[in-house]
């Protein structure tokens, strides 16, 4: 009974969790210009800066989304814009691959978000959390279906 | 010589070709079949799981499990064996990894019920069948979730050499050392590093015999994957599909490797990709969806249905 109560609580004051990968050259120094320019997004993401988008991993996505991150984002600079030329390039095709093979897993591909957002973007970068975190709550926990 | 080992051979859910190719080992099998004293091995001697029982605990020095375990017969086997057998080994790529067989969990139990018995093409009005056989499990779990091996000798099938040599180190005391590289290494084709400029499916064009065929586009994940085969197939004309799963340490998601390793080989537009890569899934983690992040995930969900 008593585990039943605090799991309804739990659900009830559920927050996404997002796990946001972003490259140092154009999304960190976005995310970083959105703060200094005091534009309100939601708290919901952890930011993880990694040198370029093309040393993200698909295994670090899933392996994000499987230890119950409810979301992950993937931010870089445009196709053409990047600092080592071509780094967000790989990561496309690797997301191309990768967002087939979520559905065919069963997993709702709304929990994954790729975007472009360059430094000065840093709207652009607010409204694709706040886009990715809107998508997340109407799916719900991803741990919810298993616990 | 020395007195016979005691070997205990037990199959899952599975094609049994493992065990086919074991005895693939052909004239060896002259040097290795005295030095072993064969407790059970359903494929070729009539021995029925009550001898199994009937053995003492941890009795048996080596015990082979070929196959996943999706039946409730399956997962008895499989426990039995390890009370039984000092020295498990895990025989074969659906018994490291979950296997072809684990493909199935793209699918709920339904589902598959569905298209093997409801709906089969080739069967009217089907209903599945419940008498006289053991339960099936909802959902493929690997077998290191129920027990722990020492040993894994992944392979689809574990070739023939790789037994024997596997075998002959067991038999002699010495440590199995398996060499940790990917099938790049044995693959004889020319590579110069180019970007892959467009994928082909595999009965588009003529493929140069002498080059790299991930470079020509064909898709082979050799370079993810444990090179024990020895780079047969890549050799022979064919692309590699994996079969053997990732290289060293084997825990990793081979699926995932595959992608970013393709990535960087083909930086293509998405609707290029999704156009000639038609089943991500089964081509990326053909062998090893259930131990894969992916796979996880599934099976924790099928497994919350049950609750």
């Amino acid at each position: 009974m008593t585990t039943a109560q605090t799991k309804t609580k739990a659900q009830a004051d559920w927050e996404p969790r997002i796990v946001a990968f972003c490259c140092n050259w154009c999304s960190y120094a976005g995310a970083d210009l959105a703060g200094t320019s005091r534009i309100q997004y939601p708290t919901n993401a952890r930011i993880i800066r990694v040198n370029c988008t093309g040393r993200i991993d698909a295994e670090f996505i899933l392996s994000a989304l499987d230890k119950g991150a409810d979301g992950v984002l993937v931010s870089g600079c445009h196709p053409g814009d990047c600092h080592y030329t071509s780094g967000n390039l790989k990561l496309r095709a690797r997301w191309a691959f990768m967002e087939e093979a979520v559905k065919q897993a069963g997993i709702d591909p709304r929990r994954i978000r790729l975007q472009w957002a360059s430094a000065s973007e840093a709207q652009i970068f607010a409204d694709g959390v706040a886009k990715l975190i809107e998508q997340v709550r109407e799916v719900g926990p991803i741990g919810r279906s298993w616990k | 010589m020395a007195d016979p080992v005691p070997i205990a051979m037990g199959q899952g859910s599975s094609c049994w070709g493992c065990f086919q190719s074991l005895v693939d080992i052909h004239l060896r099998l002259a040097d290795v079949l005295p030095a072993l004293d064969i407790k059970y091995w359903q494929a070729v001697a009539d021995f029925k799981l009550h001898h199994l029982e009937s053995y003492g605990d941890k009795s048996i020095v080596v015990g082979l499990y070929e196959g996943m375990a999706r039946t409730e017969e399956d997962i008895h086997l499989l426990k039995l064996m390890r009370e039984k057998c000092q020295i498990m080994i895990a025989f074969g790529s659906c018994s490291c990894f979950g296997g072809i067989p684990g493909l199935a969990n793209q699918y709920d139990i339904e589902e598959c019920y569905d298209v093997k018995f409801r709906e089969n093409k080739t069967v009217k009005g089907g209903k599945v069948p419940s008498e006289n056989l053991p339960g099936i499990a909802s959902v493929v779990k690997p077998n290191t979730d129920y027990i722990d091996f020492d040993i894994f000798l992944p392979g689809c099938p574990p070739t023939s050499d790789l037994i024997f040599t596997a075998v002959s180190a067991l038999l002699s005391g010495q440590p199995i050392d398996l060499p940790p590289h990917a099938v790049c290494h044995y693959c004889n084709r020319e590579k110069k590093e180019t970007p892959v400029e467009k994928i082909l499916r595999p009965y588009e064009g003529i493929a140069d015999p002498d080059r790299c065929l991930l470079e020509q586009g064909y898709i082979c994940v050799g370079s993810s994957t444990w090179g024990l085969c020895e780079g047969q197939c890549v050799n022979k004309g064919a692309t590699c599909r994996g079969c053997f799963g990732p290289t060293p340490p084997i825990t990793q998601d081979h699926g995932a490797a595959s992608i970013s390793m393709l990535g960087s080989y083909a930086p293509l537009e998405t609707e290029e990709i999704r156009q000639q890569v038609k089943d991500p899934l089964g081509t990326f983690w053909r062998v090893d969806y259930p131990t894969s992040h992916l796979g996880r995930m599934r099976i924790r969900r099928e497994e919350a249905k049950e609750k």
